[in-house]
């Protein structure tokens, strides 16, 4: 056989063995057979020597031209078994991928927390400050200071719980206006939130439930200013469109007294049937007034310098009109389809 | 307070408003909340009189009746099935019609009873809502119209308010005291009845005042011939409109006089009062008292009675003696309207369980200077129901050493304090027609309260007087200025406790908790189980559930746990991840008792508590899901610790000495000691074995706590600042340690922390191994360290060398070998 047909029989066969390597281990295994050191084409190019001179530049350009196509062919193959190896394993690693997620808990903060913080929020944009006291007081800081004295009437309106002599569960947070109005001079800007304690408990009453007070003590501070702080706690907290109503009432430490209420956000009074308002188109949320002289007196600041005004209200109250939470005493129950709501 | 709208009505003309709605909003309006408002007819509107024609057996059944009842006005004779046995043929009854819808909420259909039609129903009193119980059906007098409404037959025409009245408006306790606002605030004369002048002689007992300022006035009357009877159909009709029962015709009268006037009186029985004389004095310690409701008290010397010649005879403003009381043969009476201290009264009420409507006016405080009108008032009620004739009185008074109060203000103050501009003219007229007397220099106004308002005594009581009757609504709305700088927020202690408690929330919630508030108490029981003690009790608890302020969060942590178990059912595992923040309470010394104003004896710390049960994820498969153990707790608290930046908190392994307190809540072998120096600040851990079947416990759970104080204090309020890191390479090496078994991991980095000082900057614990090779009794642990220096590349000979020392320190402190 001569050269010339030597390369281009090997040549041909290589090309077929390439087209049917299998895998790239096989290709690999042909491109060392057809183009190594030791292989077809080698190993036919190296009986050039035997041919006449002036054939050697044809067959020398023949066998460049066979390696070339080879090269070719094996580059083909090779893009074309790696993108089949990639289809192959991509197959074997598919998942399902609309089984469970590997989720972690989600955690939540009690809506009396997060309530008191939407609140304090609200009120700090427009210059409160939050303060707190403690929860076991003295009947002097939780009545007297607040011009409740032995013996008034006014504790009928509280049942309170006694540790002893002169020491209660706090009724009210009222006892830190008193503790801060002594420990600062005015001007007052404070909140108070935290747990109150009242003899009570039935479905509407908690024996332990949590208040949130307000009180701005300054120089020539109006009835029309309490007004406006009620006004703007409402709207940020129910919404732009409720309307605030003051009627007159009686605390203790403040005159004039009011209690204040929403109309309600649900029905806007249009509903006789209204589960939240019951019918009346308003909510009852806090009372409120301006700070009784002798509160002025008691924190050692001269009344007629000053004036100011202090309101309070119930935090479940606030929490429960806006989560449309039905039963007070899920509060405290520590049930984690209740808590995990919010 | 229950007020009859028609009663006002006798008192100052309503015709100019639109009913009793609109009264309850005037009144609402000026800071007498109304309630509710009765229509005295409700329920009523189809209940009519008809008349028993036939009574039968029910064949079916003996306890019924089958009844043919005439409802009137020429209709067909209805059939009426009926349970009741007292009425017998021709008696009128109240016939409750199909359709109707009872004051109890009963709806009448056509129905049939064990086979037998009944075309409505014949009501007892307790159905109609006139009294809570009752025997058998209303019988209506004999001579009733048949086929009238009920309403009508029994003249329920009137309408019936209640107030929520607030404690500073005594004066409003009666509907004298409602009509005075309402004339007010119509502007119209207060319409009151001719009362017979009060005469001071001719009285056979007479009064000695003998507790000074404390009982400051009596008037009494004496009256002969009394008949005491049964009150007349209007009087029944008015005192039960208002919740009262009719007694006879002396009590209703003072029952009359007290809910018209206000003024709480007491009539005696004259003949049973001896030495002719009444005395208000203080009573004796020891001392005896039958009282009218038929009960005794025993005195306690500091209450004010009223005595005869020879017995004490009342508690003063409480209630009347059982041995003066008038009874069905009482002749001649002695008529009681005086004045009695609120507080005396108010507690002699409570020590005795007494609180009555009586007792509760005078501890509201009585109008000083009406004593003289209302007993001529009662006068007349008794001369007009029981045909008594007075034959004179005695009264004595203590003058008042204070004159009347009168507070000077201006235009300017009531305007700026309230933030309005009402003209001074507006002004005096308002507090003229609130019966004040009012004397104006130009802007200065010189106000004097009527006597009955003892609630008016400083400029501001004025303010809310002007702002209740022009309206609240009236007042403008302004939000107040800021003066000056806000209160600094940097570097206040408070602050920053507030700040790192909102931070411990949010990150555990974050961390996959739920935040859970439990009550500040527990049961001396419920905390025993724990081994605590409470050393807070409160004297009055609401029950025994209820008794001990907390001395740790975990007891009614573990109540929630138990919470979710309990309502936890299905294959589903439950999963329970709780934290509570929260102070405990704890008593300085064995008995509370408050030191000055402030200062109460109870210590209240912040802490927080954790508990962790169930699956690991909220959702996977379940192989994936796994259970939670001590670490995922371990974790949370570390998180913790670590975004709060705090420093200084160590952890100590399970000694049981010093788990203290704990030794019963905590696995001995599975909890962690966390302390700030050398004071344990709390514990985390797998709940005793013991305790968990205790208290029956499904599964296992970890739970812990920790104080936040000393946290707190640990916790800078810094701002992060920034640190560069080592921009030279680091260089690992790893040692697989073999030691007894026991020895605790953490003790090994520490000891090569602080050995391979300054190069060895953080040591890992990545492996242990138990198990064959390794001998029974030891653990083979494997450790990290990664050396860097910061200046310069680390030479290999000066890792060798620090390398060496640390490995020397394993050995001689833990003997630790290298495997």
């Amino acid at each position: 056989m001569s050269v010339h047909l030597e390369i281009e029989e090997k040549g041909k066969s290589a090309l077929v063995r390439i087209e049917q390597a299998g895998n790239l281990e096989e290709l690999d295994a042909c491109r060392v057979s057809a183009l190594g050191k030791k292989g077809a084409l080698s190993e036919a190019l190296k009986q050039l020597g035997q041919v006449p001179p002036e054939e050697r530049p044809k067959l020398g350009a023949l066998a460049n031209e066979w390696k070339a196509r080879l090269e070719a062919a094996i580059e083909a193959r090779k893009s074309l078994l790696e993108e089949k190896k990639i289809e192959e394993d991509l197959k074997k690693t598919r998942i399902d991928v609309t089984l469970p997620a590997r989720k972690v808990h989600r955690g939540s903060l009690h809506p009396i927390t997060a309530t008191i913080r939407k609140i304090s929020e609200t009120l700090g944009r427009i210059g409160f400050d939050v303060t707190t006291g403690p929860e076991v007081e003295t009947d002097f800081m939780n009545f007297e200071a607040v011009n409740i004295p032995k013996d008034h009437p006014a504790r009928d309106m509280q049942d309170t719980f006694f540790l002893g002599p002169g020491v209660v569960l706090r009724s009210q947070t009222s006892p830190v206006q008193m503790r801060t109005m002594r420990e600062q001079g005015w001007p007052v800007r404070i909140l108070c939130p935290g747990a109150v304690y009242r003899c009570d408990s039935d479905a509407t009453h908690s024996p332990m439930f949590h208040q949130i007070e307000g009180l701005w003590v300054d120089r020539k501070v109006s009835m029309a200013d309490l007004k406006g702080v009620l006004d703007f706690f409402a709207k940020e907290t129910f919404g732009s469109q409720v309307k605030v109503r003051l009627r007159p009432s009686y605390f203790p430490f403040v005159e004039p007294g009011a209690e204040v209420d929403v109309s309600c956000a649900i029905c806007a009074g249009r509903n006789p049937h209204c589960p939240v308002c019951k019918g009346t188109g308003w909510l009852e949320i806090l009372g409120a007034g301006m700070v009784h002289p002798r509160l002025f007196e008691l924190a050692g600041y001269q009344p007629h310098e000053v004036s100011g005004f202090a309101f309070g209200m119930g935090v479940e109250r606030i929490a429960m009109l806006l989560h449309d939470i039905p039963d007070l005493r899920l509060m405290f129950q520590g049930d984690q389809r209740f808590l995990g709501q919010f | 307070m229950k007020i009859s709208y028609k009663w006002i009505n006798e008192w100052v003309d309503l015709s100019d408003i639109a009913g009793p709605a609109a009264l309850a909003e005037l009144l609402t309006a000026r800071g007498l909340e109304v309630e509710s408002i009765q229509r005295q007819d409700e329920g009523l509107e189809k209940v009519i009189s008809a008349q028993i024609i036939l009574k039968d057996k029910h064949p079916e059944a003996d306890r019924l009746s089958l009844c043919k009842v005439n409802p009137g006005g020429g209709a067909e004779y209805l059939d009426i099935v009926c349970g009741a046995q007292n009425m017998k043929v021709g008696d009128v009854v109240a016939l409750a019609q199909i359709g109707a819808k009872l004051p109890n909420g009963m709806k009448i259909e056509k129905g049939k009873i064990r086979g037998a039609v009944s075309m409505g129903m014949l009501c007892s009193e307790s159905e109609l809502g006139f009294a809570k119980e009752s025997d058998g059906i209303l019988i209506l007098p004999p001579k009733t119209p048949v086929g009238w409404k009920l309403a009508d037959v029994l003249g329920l025409d009137d309408t019936i308010l209640e107030i929520k009245l607030t404690a500073n408006r005594g004066d409003c306790l009666s509907h004298r005291g409602i009509a005075r606002e309402v004339a007010a605030a119509l502007r119209k004369p207060l319409k009151s009845p001719k009362v017979t002048e009060f005469r001071a002689s001719g009285s056979p007992i007479r009064v000695e005042l003998e507790a000074g300022a404390d009982a400051p006035r009596f008037f009494g009357a004496h009256m002969t011939g009394v008949k005491v009877k049964p009150s007349p159909e209007w009087l029944k009709a008015r005192l039960e409109s208002i919740g009262q029962r009719s007694i006879n015709n002396l009590v209703d009268a003072s029952n009359y006089l007290m809910f018209e006037y206000g003024f709480p009186v007491h009539i005696y029985d004259a003949d049973k009062l001896e030495g002719g004389v009444i005395r208000v004095c203080r009573s004796k310690a020891g001392e005896k008292l039958p009282l009218l409701d038929g009960g005794e008290v025993e005195l306690t010397g500091e209450e004010l009675v009223i005595a005869d010649g020879a017995k004490t005879v009342g508690l003063a403003g409480v209630m009347g003696g059982g041995n003066s009381e008038v009874s069905d043969d009482t002749k001649n009476v002695f008529l009681e309207c005086a004045e009695f201290h609120p507080t005396l009264v108010r507690r002699a009420a409570f020590r005795f369980g007494r609180r009555s409507e009586a007792s509760l006016r005078f501890e509201k405080g009585i109008d000083p200077e009406g004593h003289r009108e209302a007993i001529g008032r009662l006068i007349d009620l008794v001369a007009k129901l029981a045909e008594g004739e007075c034959t004179g009185g005695s009264a004595a008074e203590i003058p008042m050493t204070a004159g009347k109060k009168t507070v000077v203000t201006s235009g300017a103050f009531l305007n700026g304090f309230l933030g309005t501009d009402v003209s001074v003219e507006t002004m005096v007229s308002i507090f003229e027609s609130l019966h004040c007397r009012v004397n104006r220099n130009d802007d200065e106004l010189e106000l004097t309260a009527p006597s009955y308002r003892l609630d008016l005594n400083l400029r501001e009581d004025y303010a809310e007087e002007l702002a209740r009757t022009i309206g609240y609504d009236a007042i403008p709305t302004t939000i107040p200025a800021l003066s000056g700088m806000p209160k600094s927020r940097k570097s206040d202690p408070r602050r920053h406790r507030a700040q790192v408690i909102d931070r411990v929330k949010d990150i555990l919630a974050s961390e996959g908790l739920h935040e859970v508030l439990t009550y500040a108490f527990q049961s001396e029981t419920w905390l025993s189980r724990f081994g605590m003690r409470s050393t807070a009790r409160i004297l009055n608890p609401l029950s025994e559930e209820q008794g001990y302020l907390v001395p740790s969060l975990l007891p009614g942590m573990l109540k929630a746990f138990q919470e979710n178990e309990r309502h936890h059912f299905g294959s589903e595992p439950l999963s329970v991840r709780l934290f509570e923040v929260r102070p405990v309470f704890s008593a300085r010394a064995e008995a509370i008792e408050a030191v000055g104003e402030s200062e109460t004896g109870v210590v209240e710390k912040m802490r927080v508590s954790l508990l962790l049960s169930g699956p690991r994820f909220d959702q996977a498969l379940k192989s994936e899901r796994g259970e939670v153990d001590f670490f995922d707790l371990k974790a949370v608290v570390e998180s913790l610790l670590e975004q709060l930046r705090t420093k200084g908190i160590r952890t100590r392994v399970g000694d049981s000495k010093l788990l203290g307190e704990s030794v019963r809540l905590f696995h001995p072998g599975q909890s962690l000691q966390f302390s700030a120096g050398k004071d344990p600040i709390g514990w985390i851990g797998r709940i005793h074995p013991k305790l968990e079947s205790e208290l029956k416990l499904s599964r296992p759970v970890f739970w812990g706590e920790l104080d936040l104080e000393p946290v707190i204090s640990l916790t800078p309020e810094k701002e992060v600042s920034f640190k560069a890191w080592s921009g030279f390479p680091t260089v690992e090496r790893d040692y697989a340690l073999l030691v007894d078994d026991g020895v605790a991991a953490e003790n090994l980095v520490q000891s090569a922390l602080k050995s391979g000082k300054p190069i060895a900057k953080v040591i890992k614990i990545f492996d242990t191994y138990k198990g064959s090779p390794v001998p029974e009794g030891k653990i083979s642990i494997g450790i990290r360290v990664i050396f860097s220096d910061e200046s310069k590349s680390l030479e290999e000979k000066q890792v060798d060398q620090c390398s060496e020392l640390i490995v020397r320190k394993w050995s001689e402190e833990f003997g630790a070998s290298l495997r």
